[in-house]
Order: C-alpha cells, then structure tokens, then sequence
C-alpha cells in the first residue's frame, strides 16, 4: 500500500517555499482560503467551504423535559463525526486523534463559551425546554477542518429560527411557521475560531489556515477562539514546538483583525440571505 | 408523469467523485465514491472488490434504518458495478442525506440509488455493466374508492388512500442491443401495506406496476445522461476556445461533428 501523503520530496518542497517566504498555493503567510457560505432551503441548514474543505451544519430543536438539576435552562447537543467522505482515512468507529480535538473544539467553543442563552431557551421551567441539536458533517477535509467546522456551527446557529411558542398558565402551545414567524436564537456573542500551524524549523513564520500539506507537516498547531469584541474564549496549542511568550501576543492580535472582518462577511451573507427568504409578511 | 429531479455533479476534494440528486427542487442526498482503493483484510476477497456503503442520516447517529438502507443500496450497487474486475480492492460509497428523513420512504431509497449511480457515473475508475436508475410507485385509491392508479412520487397523497407501494431499481444496459437501451428490473420493495386476503399483492398487480415505473425510471436516466453529456460539451467547448485563438478560422462543431470526429 502506497504511504500516506506527505512524500519526502514534498515535505522538501514545502520546506524550502516557506523558507522563501511562499506557500504553495500562493497565499500570504497570515492569509485564509475565501469562505463561501451556501444557506440551505431550511433555516439552519448551512454548507461553508474554507476553500476545498467543507462542513454541512444543520440545526434543529425539539421540546423536551429539562433535567431535574437544572429546570431552567434548555441545553445544546453537538454531533460531529468524521466519516469517510471526508477522506478515505478516516473509518467510522474509531475516531483518529483529530476527530477528538474537533469534537472537543466544538465543545468547548460552542457549549462552554455559553454562546446561546441556555435559558432563553426555557419554555416552562421544569417542565418544558429546547433542546437544540447541532449536527456537522464533514464532507471534504483538506486542511483545517477545526476552523471550517466551528465557523458552520456559528453560522448555523446565527441562520437558525425556532418556532415561537406562547405560554397561557399551564398550557403551551406552539405556533407552526405558517402561522407565526419564527423567531431567531438569542445568542451572547459569536466565536470564531483560527488555527496557525507552526514548523519544526524555528526560522519560519506560522501560517494561518494550513491546508492539507500544511497540516501533515507541522511541528505544532494553535487554536484560538474569539469574538469580533476582541474576548478570547478558547486557546489550544496541544504539543509541538515551543513558543515565546511574544510570539503568543502577535498571533492573537492577527488573529483579532481577522474575527472582525469575518464577522462582517458572516453578517453580510446572513443578511443576503435573509433578504432573499419570504419568512413574514407584514 | 415525469418525476421533477435535480441532479448535479459535486467536486468534493478528498474522494474519487460526488454526486448530489434529489426527487423535486433541492437535492435529498450527496453521495461520495472512493475507489478502488485498499481494504483492510478483514474485509478482503480474493476475486472480487469489496463494497461498502455507509448511509448517514442529517440529524441524529445512524441507527438501524441507516444500516437497512444501506444493506439495500449494497445489493443495488453489486449489481452494476462489475467486482470481479479489481479483486483484493475496496470501493466505498458514504450516502450523506442533506434533508430531515425522520422516516425513510421508498422516494428517499430510490433518490439513494439514484444518487450512488449518478457518483460512479461520476468516478469512471468503476466498471459498471449498466446504470441502475429507480422510482417509487405506489398504488392510490381514487376518491370515491373504486379504482385505483398507480402514482409516481405520491409524497401529497393521504396516508390511507394508499394500499400498496414500493420503490423499482431498473437496469439500462446496451448488452442486447447497440440500437436502444434495453432495461431491466433488477429489484423491488413492493409490498401491500394493508396485509390480508383481500388486499394482497398479487403478481398481475406486480407486473402493473413495475409497467407503471418503467417509463419514469427511463426519464431519470435521460436526465442522467444528459447531465454527463453537458459536463462534457462545457469540456470540449473549452478546449474550442484555447484552439480558436490560436488559429485564424473559427470552426463550430457541433455535436454531431464532435461524434463523427470522437475516436476511441
């Protein structure tokens, strides 16, 4: 069986074009591939595309009992597993070290950065809540799945609507969407999250948004989740190469530049679309 | 009564071809192909390609359902795809399905089928001995409750009005004849959902039915040529271009042209 990419002479390759300051497919060092976000016929459907890579996110909410110790929120389910559409080498069952470092991203970016109003949520405490569920599936990994996937998670919830639902005393009745426009989450704030790759050789720069060659051959990744409001919520560096302390500062400053201009763009394509949907008509 | 489908190819980076089709506007399922690539050896056979299909539904883990479907779409898939052709290989189909399919219809199986021939269509590294196209029929019972039609995509009927559907897989292959393309079916679900002497399936009722799929599945595979033949006019229209601007004259072929000139 032939070994799995990367060959020597490619790391070679890559290697000396990043010593000379280039990258193979001819991006800045602090460059991201062009995002294209696609808005499903249903609200909370979203396929984003971080160049060749792409994620389908997908929303959906169902009433349910709220657990005894905590009647007054409703809580968020996050399923993402990596199947082989994604890539041949990935088998189902047996998840690789990169599925575990998205699944528990997608955790701590999406649940415990408390993004959605848990208890905005609550319909009648104790006895009603949302519970919303987050489905991701990865179609093509080519590089950086982690940012790709957090950024159709956020979108997702942003695009999503829920029924609106009016509560009379005991009795709850919910208004289908021909009847009464949905309503949108209330969420606290939106993440967005930046992967740097970094290599065994000191001398080079990190580089923002690896693709797949990228990723193979680096010598360390860091993850940062933010806000367009400058707050970090998630900083990841799990292994490889050692950092100066400096170093850390620049590329969270870099990376707070771009979270403004993404969100614009998310806002700017979220707002597209809404314009393009017939959801009330007053 | 042509069903209303929508079918493209897709460009997914990291497997061998993709396909997304869909009974009505928006496509129900996206399909991906690997192969043929290594298997583990566990799963090896000695003189045929070994074929695996994982169906993943949108919202929830694949359950059983998933694993029934994919059984089917496995059955399906052998007998279209020639394994003997590269033994000792794998060839992995994934079935994402791109809508809510809390329950799935005989319309969801036959867009299932649909798509995994349209991402072999798509692959060429498969040999295939003919293209596998299904529709789902179901016999209706008209409102006053005497006759019956047989009905193509009943997604609107009401429930009970239905006495009996299923979904039928045809086989069009040029192995009779080069003139048409002849079909066959090659499997069914049909099966009478109100269970009892009266109502049971009988097999003049099978053959009406089947009769009843024929021409809307023939459709569905026009649909499905016509899409690789327009992959392949925007192809050839390309390189039209490069040569024109190279070359003082401007020639238009048409496609009858680019057959005669075609060569094998």
């Amino acid at each position: 069986m032939r070994p799995p990419s990367p060959s020597i002479p490619e790391k070679d390759f890559l290697f000396a074009a990043l010593k000379q300051g280039l990258r193979l497919d001819g991006r800045e060092f602090l460059e991201t591939r062009p995002v294209t976000l696609t808005f499903g016929p249903e609200l909370g459907w979203v396929e984003c595309s971080l160049g060749k890579t792409r994620v389908l996110a997908q929303v959906d909410a169902k009433m349910v009992k709220p657990p005894p110790e905590r009647p007054f929120e409703g809580f968020i389910t996050i399923h993402s597993e990596l199947s082989p559409m994604a890539s041949s080498e990935f088998e189902l069952g047996r998840p690789s070290e990169e599925e575990v470092t998205i699944t528990r991203m997608l955790d701590k970016v999406i649940r415990r950065s408390d993004v959605v109003d848990k208890e905005s949520l609550c319909i009648l405490s104790g006895q009603r809540v949302w519970h919303l569920r987050l489905n991701v599936h990865c179609l093509s990994d080519s590089g950086n799945l982690l940012d790709c996937v957090c950024l159709a998670g956020i979108v997702a919830l942003k695009h999503f609507r829920r029924p609106d639902v009016e509560v009379v005393g005991e009795e709850v009745t919910v208004h289908p969407p021909t009847f009464r426009a949905p309503i949108p989450l209330s969420l606290h704030h939106n993440p967005y999250c930046f992967t740097f790759a970094f290599f065994s050789d000191t001398s080079l720069n990190p580089v923002l948004d690896p693709n797949l060659l990228e990723q193979r051959l680096n010598g360390g990744l860091m993850s940062i989740a933010l806000n367009a409001q400058r707050e970090l919520c998630v900083v990841q560096k799990s292994g490889g190469v050692p950092l100066e302390p400096g170093d850390i500062l620049k590329i969270v400053n870099v990376a707070a530049l771009k979270a403004k201009d993404l969100d614009a763009f998310v806002e700017s394509r979220l707002q597209e679309d809404w314009e393009g949907r017939k959801i009330e008509i007053r | 009564m042509s069903p209303n489908v929508t079918l493209s190819f897709d460009s997914l980076s990291r497997v061998d071809a993709s396909a997304r089709f869909g009974f009505g506007s928006c496509p129900q399922y996206l399909t991906s192909i690997s192969g043929p690539i290594e298997v583990r050896l566990a799963a090896e056979q000695p003189s045929q390609a070994t074929i695996e299909v994982h169906v993943r539904p949108l919202t929830n883990v694949p359950g059983t359902e998933s694993k029934t479907v994919a059984v089917i779409l496995k059955e399906a898939i052998q007998m279209e795809v020639i394994v003997e052709a590269n033994p000792r290989t794998l060839i992995q189909f994934v079935v994402q399905a791109l809508v809510p399919t809390p329950k799935v219809t005989d319309e969801l199986v036959a867009a299932m089928i649909n798509c995994c021939t349209l991402s072999l269509l798509n692959a060429g590294s498969i040999p295939m001995r003919g293209v596998i196209c299904a529709v789902s029929v179901a016999r209706v019972s008209s409102v006053n409750g005497e006759e019956s039609m047989y009905k193509i995509q009943p997604v609107e009927e009401h429930p009970s009005r239905i006495q009996a559907t299923g979904c039928f897989a045809f086989l069009f292959s040029d192995s009779y004849s080069s003139n048409t393309y002849s079909s066959s079916c090659v499997w069914t679900s049909w099966r009478s959902l109100h269970p009892g002497s009266l109502k049971a399936v009988e097999e003049s009722e099978l053959a009406r039915a089947r009769d009843a799929a024929q021409k809307p599945a023939r459709e569905v595979w026009e649909r499905m040529k016509s899409l690789v033949e327009e992959g392949e006019r925007v192809k050839r229209k390309e390189t039209w271009i490069k040569d024109a601007s190279h070359s003082t004259e401007a020639k238009k072929m048409d496609v009858g042209e680019e057959d005669v000139n075609m060569e094998i």
